[in-house]
Parts: structure tokens; C-alpha cells; sequence
């Protein structure tokens, strides 16, 4: 199904070829260890990167060049994949058998993206200042967006409390003083290095052979220069005390977030268990946090649990009364203890596997599905296939969730309140 | 089922209305797992008039939205979720200003889920108990609302920009209307406009057509039932009661809303393409490709989180633009301009050939996705349009259209902004 070519020493190509889709996608992603000294940078370059090219100086003719290529995107791509930081670009096209006859897409857009890779206007030797700065200004604001969304606030603030020790708890994109500090010429240096030295995952989707996929990228990869330093592995929590801690502010409803830590990550034996026993205490409609504390206790619209594999971390995050907080955490471990005893039906077990089971046969129908799949699962040290996956998710017992649920800690807890609370 | 095939997008529908009055869309997604199937009303949060059976209705604020939420419930205590979830499915629902839709996804047991979404929604019940849990957390959804800041800008300009249409009020209705819902309103909501002859069913995968003919049949009976007629909604000015209207919240950043009032559509064709020359007036006024675009996100007055299209809702229609800015009043003022030379001035040949190359080519890859897909279908049918046939629509426009719309619509009478303030932000000097 998929098709992984070494182009180059620690650059990867990995094709998922499938005639049935109308489009395809394309996505090159350098790896960087997530840090402070770089993460502001690394969030900031490919935006810095589409805002022109020697031959397509400004936004506005890039757009034209997307609009001719059947309105193809380029978009940033900066993600967070446990201690790993990723930053490059997402292409998405059209597939050539729509095109007006003779015309072709696929490989102009390799071209087009050798292009903003490779041939940004330069000054003094950094990137344009002028495209730096608003770019900085762009970045800055959508780190401080990040507070519009409360629930999402919430979970930050949690999340920076709880991994201090630990890389997981930085901002993805870095913070806004960081941001305010880079300069165009570091900027550009920085670029040249991580260009030369970091691992490169490519990933494709779409109708093209994988042979001709790597035929068109070889050479752009060619002008690399490489020096490639291979990545370090994974690491679980970094352990440190937890925190009962609450911020005010000016809004209607209170934000719940509770961090539970686990030894087990998604490198363990026992990761699809974990998976299964998060679906069923808090993720999904018919969780235990769902029904009970929303349909049943009607405390509160949205409630939540998330499992992130990478480190061993179970969130959960409700969004209720202000003088509910005691009562909704109260609850929140209550459940978990039912789920500890195994107080679990045989409904609730089936349930939260074909849950699991149904989100992973489905992820070969959708482009941009493989590709999250895909370019994250090999980085976050998950080595399992969909298919790997569904038959590990399948043999989870009951036991083996109890025993999931047994390892959860609760380390800290967030409560987002209102200003005269 | 009669198929009908569209070689240009590589698609095929099987479509057909049933005795019952139901219409049902199957869209054959050959080889692929997921199968995904909207249930869905031709009735949403601005339908609170209507006449059945011979008897005027006026209900209030919140009733579609809550209808919505109280229909997953079942009689002896069954829970449709857990259904659903026991199939390997997931269900759930949305509420708009103009339809309610109820559906599920799966890769396996397609007929039982099929089964089972038709009879829950077509199956209300609702004990005054019940529908008085539910007020909880329809509470909480409205509080998450009103610290939503994208939800309270919109309805901010709303209620400034019309007078008197019910999109003036939240899909959610308030924490008052809804306190005037019981389980007797409900009842009479669901029997206006769950009859199938108000109801579309739409599929997408790789299912079989006759046999989702068949389920939809068997489950909903083949006699067709009465619908609630809805009252007119009240025809609006192109002019807007106020024309500005600001808050201030807990934001990071100054936010806003810009909107040109336009006129309704109708259904059919003709209102199609008017949307598709909205939606290309839009891109040649202030898409990423425009002129202003570049002023504008070069002079820092907008950045990436800037976009807009057209919107319509069953009697309104507005070209609206949205994102952050220091300053809305100057990205208003820069967008009337650039309006008036593209009114003067007309389009050139070359960039409109391009622009519509490119709706076309996003239209076509955003097919991919079985939910915009199964929601387009569904949106344009109750237009009384096929979506499939887009590009024979999106051929025949003119640039001379584009100019046109923009002279009329893109106007200082008919603007309306929206703006969202941060709390310790002082007014600028």
C-alpha cells in the first residue's frame, strides 16, 4: 500500500499510490527537535517562504501561479509530533486527468515548489525584511489568537504546566517575544542549516507511479547540500510535581482541564488498549464522561478526554458552571475509578473498539487522512500500519483496558474561571 | 433509482422521489469503505411561522435546534448513540439557520445504521421530564457561544444589518426563548416538517441504490404526510438598519465582520449562477490573487486569518468578508474603493479566465471529501439544483456579470461591519 523510497541519506519518500481520488497531495516536512531556540523560527519559515519567489515576487502572483495550476494550495505545514518539531509545506492539486488536454499538473507543481523552497529573494544575505516582519507580526497574532479559543486556552495552559520539564510543554509555535526577536539574516542561516542537516519526510498521495513522484523531486533534493544529523528517539513524560491551578477572566462559562499522566505511549505493547480504554471513559458520544456527566447530570455541552500517544498524557476538558468545578472533577474521577474497578460493560468495550476500528478504515479514503496518518505515525515511533493497528485494537481484552486505566495518575489540574469568581 | 453520470467530474448519482414524497440521492463511491449518509429537513432555526393543518403557528426562538438535540432520544430508554457506536458508526447532528441534518458515517453494517437514522429521526419523543434535562445543556452550548467570539461577531451583524428577518436571532435562540419550549412544541415542530415530503436523504459511497430505496421505503411507509407550510419571510431593504456595530471581549486581537447585503435567491439554475458569480466577485474584489489583497496584507491592515465569500440563507444573501485588523474601518474603506474602479474599470480577460480555472479546479478537489460533497448535495437540492453540474454553470459566466454584481452590491449603503475589541484595549487616539 505504501511505498517508501530512500532518496537520500535520511530523506524519505512515501507514496500511497490510488488512482480514486480527484486530487493529490504532496508534503515535505524537515524534522527538528522541538526547542526553544528554534521553535519560533522553525513556525515562522514557511510562511516567510510563500510570500515570493524571485520569479513570483509577492503573494499575488504566487496566487496566480496556484490559479493556473487549477487552484492548487501551498500551505505551512509546523507540527508537533511528541519531541519533534516539523516544519515545511502541504501541496494540494488537482489530478491530471482533469486538466484541459495536454495540459498537466503534478509536475509543474513539483517545480513550483522547488521553486519556494529554493529561490526566495535574498538582501545582505537573509530573507527580505520586509516579508520577515510581517510575517512576524502574522505569527505573533495567531499565538495570541490562540486565546479566543477558551477550551483550546485551557488545554494550553494545562499542558505548559504539566511538561515544564519536558519540550512538550512549549508553545508549537514558539512564543511571541521569540518571535519579535528573529532577524531575517539569522533567519535565512538557519534555514540553509536545517535545510542541510535535518531529516526530510516527503510524503504523496495520489495516481502518479512512485517512481515518477522521486524522478520529479530528485532534483530539487539534489541542491540540498546535505550534511544530514539524524534525529534522537522519542522520550515519554518528564516527570515533575503536579498543580492545582486557575486563571480569571471575562468570560460566561468555566473551562475544566484535568491532566493524567500514563507510563504507556504509543512505542508500548499496550498502546491500543490505552486507545480503547480513552474511548470509552471520555472520547466519543457514548464515553462514560459523555453520558453521564453530560446527559445524565446535564453539567455542561462539551466534555472530553484526548490520549497523546507520544508522551503518555490523558487530558480531559469540560465546559461548565463556574460553581460546578468541584462536582464536574469529582465526577471525572469517579468514572476513571469505575473504569480502575472494572466496572465496564461489554457494550461499552465493543463500542469504543469499533469506534477506533471504523476511524482506521476510513483513513484510506481521504488524501489528507493518509497523509496525517501516515507522515506522523513513522516520526512518533508508532510503527503500526492501519491495518497492524486495527488487529492490535481487536485483541484488546477487557483486562488489558483495566489494567490502562489502573496506570493513569492525575497530575494537574486547570480551571479557566470568570473575573469575579 | 435512475443514475445519471458526469464524466467531466467522474461522478455518478442515482437519484429518485419516493411515493412518500422523500428524495433520495445516492452519490456511487465505487471502491471506496466509508459510507456516509445525511437525513435531512428543509427546516432550520429562522422557520418559527408556519400553517398546519389549516392553523397558524408562531414558536419560538431555539425550537429547531432543540428538536434537534431531543431527537436522539428513544422510547424505553434505547440511546441512538449507543446504537450507532455498537455499529461501528458515528452519528450526530447540526442545526443551521435554514435545514437540520442528522448523520452518521461507517465502513461496515451500512444497512442497519441506515435503518436506524431513519427511524430516530422520524421518531419523536419527548416526555416534559426529558426536554426539561436538556435546557442544561443547551445552557452550556449558549455559554460557549457567547466566549465564541466568531459566533458572537456574526450575530452582532446580523441583528444590525436586518431589520426584521429571523436570522436577527442565534440558532440556539437565548436562555429566554428557550425557557418556552416544552415537549407540545417540539411535538408540533417535528409533525410541520419531518414529513418526508419536507426530507432529503442523501449517500455517499459505495452503497447499493435500490437498497437504500428500499430501507427508506420500508421505514418511513410510502404514504406521504402533510407539511407545514412556512410563512414568508419578511422582505428586507438592501440597506442596513445600522451599519456598524462593535463589543469588546476577551480576544487578542481587534476582529471583524464585513458584510454587502445582497438580494435572496430563488432556486434553480439562474440562482446558482448567481451564486458562482458571487463567489468569483468576491475572489476578483479581495481573493488572495487580487490586487487589493496584496495592498492590503502588504500595508498590514489584514493578514492570513483574512477570507470571505458569499453567504445565503432562505431570504438573505451577503458578500462577507472576515479576520483581524487594527484597523476594519481602513479594509472597508479600501474594499468600496477597489469596488468602485472594478465597476468602472470592468475585469480583465485574462485574470477572470484564470480565476474561473480555478473555482473550478477547488470545486473539483474538494469532491474528495464525502462530507462537503453529501452537505453540497443536499444544500443545492433544496435550491432546486443538481451540484454536479457546476462546471457547465461555472462555463457559461461572463465577466461582465462580476462587474456587474460588484456595482451593485459592493456599495456604502448596503456595508454593515462587525467589530470585536479586545477588553483592555483603549480606544485608539
Amino acid at each position: 500500500m505504501i511505498q517508501t523510497i530512500p532518496l537520500f541519506p535520511e530523506i524519505t519518500l512515501r507514496c500511497c499510490r490510488d488512482p480514486r481520488f480527484k486530487q493529490g497531495c504532496l508534503s515535505l516536512q524537515l524534522i527538528r527537535p522541538m526547542q526553544a531556540e528554534e521553535n519560533a523560527m522553525n513556525a515562522l519559515l514557511p510562511a516567510v517562504l510563500l510570500r515570493g519567489t524571485r520569479s513570483h515576487p509577492d503573494i499575488r502572483t504566487i496566487t496566480q501561479r496556484l490559479d493556473e495550476l487549477y487552484g492548487a494550495s501551498v500551505s505551512p505545514v509546523v507540527r508537533r509530533v511528541g519531541d519533534y518539531q516539523t516544519t515545511g509545506l502541504y501541496c494540494g492539486f488537482m489530478d491530471d486527468r482533469f486538466a484541459l488536454p495536454g495540459d498537466r499538473v503534478l509536475e509543474p507543481m513539483m517545480a513550483f515548489l522547488e521553486e519556494l523552497l529554493l529561490e526566495s529573494p535574498l538582501e545582505k544575505g537573509g530573507f527580505l525584511p520586509a516579508f520577515v516582519e510581517s510575517e512576524k507580526k502574522n505569527l505573533i497574532s495567531a499565538i495570541e489568537s490562540e486565546l479566543n479559543d477558551k477550551r483550546a486556552y485551557a488545554m494550553k495552559c494545562l499542558l505548559r504546566a504539566m511538561c515544564r520539564e519536558d519540550s512538550f510543554g512549549l508553545s508549537r509555535l514558539g512564543e511571541p517575544r521569540q518571535v519579535a526577536d528573529i532577524d531575517p539574516v539569522v533567519l535565512y542561516r538557519h534555514y540553509r542549516k536545517i535545510l542541510r542537516e535535518s531529516p526530510i519526510e516527503l510524503f504523496y498521495v495520489g495516481s502518479a507511479q512512485p517512481e515518477q513522484v522521486a524522478q520529479l523531486l530528485r532534483p530539487l533534493l539534489a541542491r540540498l547540500e546535505r550534511a544530514p544529523i539524524p534525529r534522537l528517539p522519542q522520550t515519554g513524560f518528564h516527570s515533575c510535581p503536579g498543580q492545582t491551578l486557575s486563571e480569571a477572566m471575562e468570560v460566561s462559562q468555566g473551562k475544566l482541564c484535568m491532566g493524567f499522566t500514563t507510563p504507556i505511549t504509543n512505542r508500548d505493547p499496550e498502546f491500543p488498549a490505552m486507545q480503547v480504554l480513552n474511548t470509552l471513559f471520555g472520547a466519543g458520544m457514548t464515553s462514560k464522561l459523555f453520558m453521564v456527566i453530560r446527559e445524565q447530570m446535564s453539567l455542561c455541552y462539551s466534555i472530553g478526554s484526548g490520549y497523546y500517544g507520544s508522551k503518555g498524557i490523558v487530558t480531559v476538558s469540560a465546559g461548565i458552571d463556574f460553581d460546578k468545578e468541584a462536582l464536574t472533577a469529582q465526577e471525572v474521577l469517579h468514572q476513571l475509578e469505575k473504569c480502575r474497578q472494572g466496572q465496564i460493560t461489554q457494550e461499552e468495550l465493543t463500542a469504543a473498539r469499533q469506534a477506533l476500528l471504523s476511524g482506521l478504515r476510513a483513513t484510506h479514503d481521504s488524501p489528507s487522512a493518509i497523509e496525517g496518518y501516515y507522515a506522523t505515525a513513522a516520526l512518533s515511533g508508532m510503527g503500526m500500519t492501519p491495518q497492524q493497528y486495527m488487529q492490535a485494537v481487536e485483541a484488546v481484552t477487557m483486562e488489558d483496558v483495566v489494567a490502562a486505566a489502573r496506570s493513569l495518575q492525575l497530575h494537574t489540574t486547570f480551571f479557566l474561571k470568570g473575573a469575579d469568581q | 433509482m435512475i443514475p445519471v453520470s458526469y464524466p467531466e467530474l467522474d461522478e455518478c448519482c442515482y437519484r429518485e422521489t419516493l411515493p412518500n414524497g422523500l428524495e433520495v440521492a445516492v452519490v456511487k463511491r465505487e471502491g471506496f469503505t466509508k459510507k456516509l449518509a445525511y437525513f435531512v429537513t428543509d427546516y432550520g432555526a429562522i422557520h418559527t411561522e408556519f400553517t398546519l393543518d389549516g392553523q397558524d403557528y408562531q414558536v419560538p426562538a431555539g425550537v429547531a435546534h432543540y428538536l434537534e438535540h431531543k431527537l436522539f432520544d428513544m422510547p424505553g430508554g434505547r440511546d441512538v448513540s449507543a446504537e450507532f457506536a455498537a455499529l461501528g458508526a458515528v452519528t450526530n447532528a447540526f442545526t443551521s439557520y435554514d435545514m437540520t441534518a442528522y448523520y452518521f458515517s461507517c465502513t461496515e453494517a451500512f444497512d442497519a445504521c441506515l435503518r436506524l437514522l431513519l427511524e430516530f429521526v422520524s421518531t419523536p419523543y419527548f416526555t416534559p421530564e426529558t426536554v426539561e434535562k436538556e435546557r442544561g445543556i443547551i445552557d452550556q452550548e449558549i455559554g460557549m457561544n457567547e466566549d465564541a467570539p466568531d459566533s458572537v461577531i456574526f450575530e452582532n451583524l446580523m441583528l444590525a444589518m436586518y431589520a426584521q428577518h429571523p436570522i436577527r436571532v442565534p440558532i440556539l435562540g437565548t436562555q429566554s426563548t428557550i425557557r418556552q419550549i416544552t415537549a407540545d412544541t417540539l411535538h408540533l415542530c417535528h409533525r410541520a416538517f419531518y414529513a418526508p415530503g419536507n426530507m432529503l436523504l442523501c449517500v455517499v459511497g459505495d452503497a447499493d441504490p435500490e437498497e437504500v430505496r428500499r430501507i427508506a421505503l420500508e421505514v418511513l411507509g410510502p404514504e406521504p404526510r402533510p407539511v407545514g407550510q412556512k410563512h414568508p419571510l419578511p422582505l428586507e431593504q438592501m440597506t442596513c438598519p445600522r451599519q456598524e456595530t462593535a463589543v469588546t471581549m476577551e480576544v487578542a486581537m481587534p476582529m471583524f465582520n464585513l458584510a454587502f447585503k445582497a438580494e435572496p435567491l430563488g432556486k434553480g439554475d439562474e440562482a446558482i449562477r448567481q451564486e458562482m458569480v458571487a463567489d468569483l466577485a468576491a475572489d476578483a474584489l479581495f481573493g488572495e490573487s487580487s490586487p487589493l489583497y496584496l495592498k492590503l496584507y502588504e500595508q498590514g491592515l489584514i493578514d492570513s486569518s483574512f477570507g470571505g465569500g458569499f453567504e445565503t440563507i432562505d431570504g438573505c444573501a451577503m458578500l462577507l468578508c472576515s479576520g483581524d485588523s487594527d484597523d476594519p474601518a481602513a479594509v472597508q474603506a479600501a474594499i468600496l474603493e477597489r469596488a468602485r474602479e472594478i465597476a468602472a474599470e470592468g475585469l480583465d480577460e485574462t485574470s477572470f479566465l484564470r480565476m474561473k480555472r480555478s473555482a473550478l479546479g477547488r470545486r473539483i478537489r474538494q469532491l474528495d471529501s464525502f462530507d462537503t460533497t453529501c452537505f453540497r448535495v443536499c444544500a443545492y437540492h433544496l435550491s432546486d439544483f443538481d451540484y454536479f453540474r457546476f462546471p457547465e454553470i461555472c462555463r457559461g459566466i461572463e465577466k461582465e456579470a462580476i462587474g456587474a454584481f460588484i456595482a451593485r452590491v459592493v456599495t456604502p449603503e448596503r456595508a454593515c461591519l462587525s467589530v470585536i475589541r479586545p477588553l483592555n484595549d483603549s480606544e485608539e487616539a
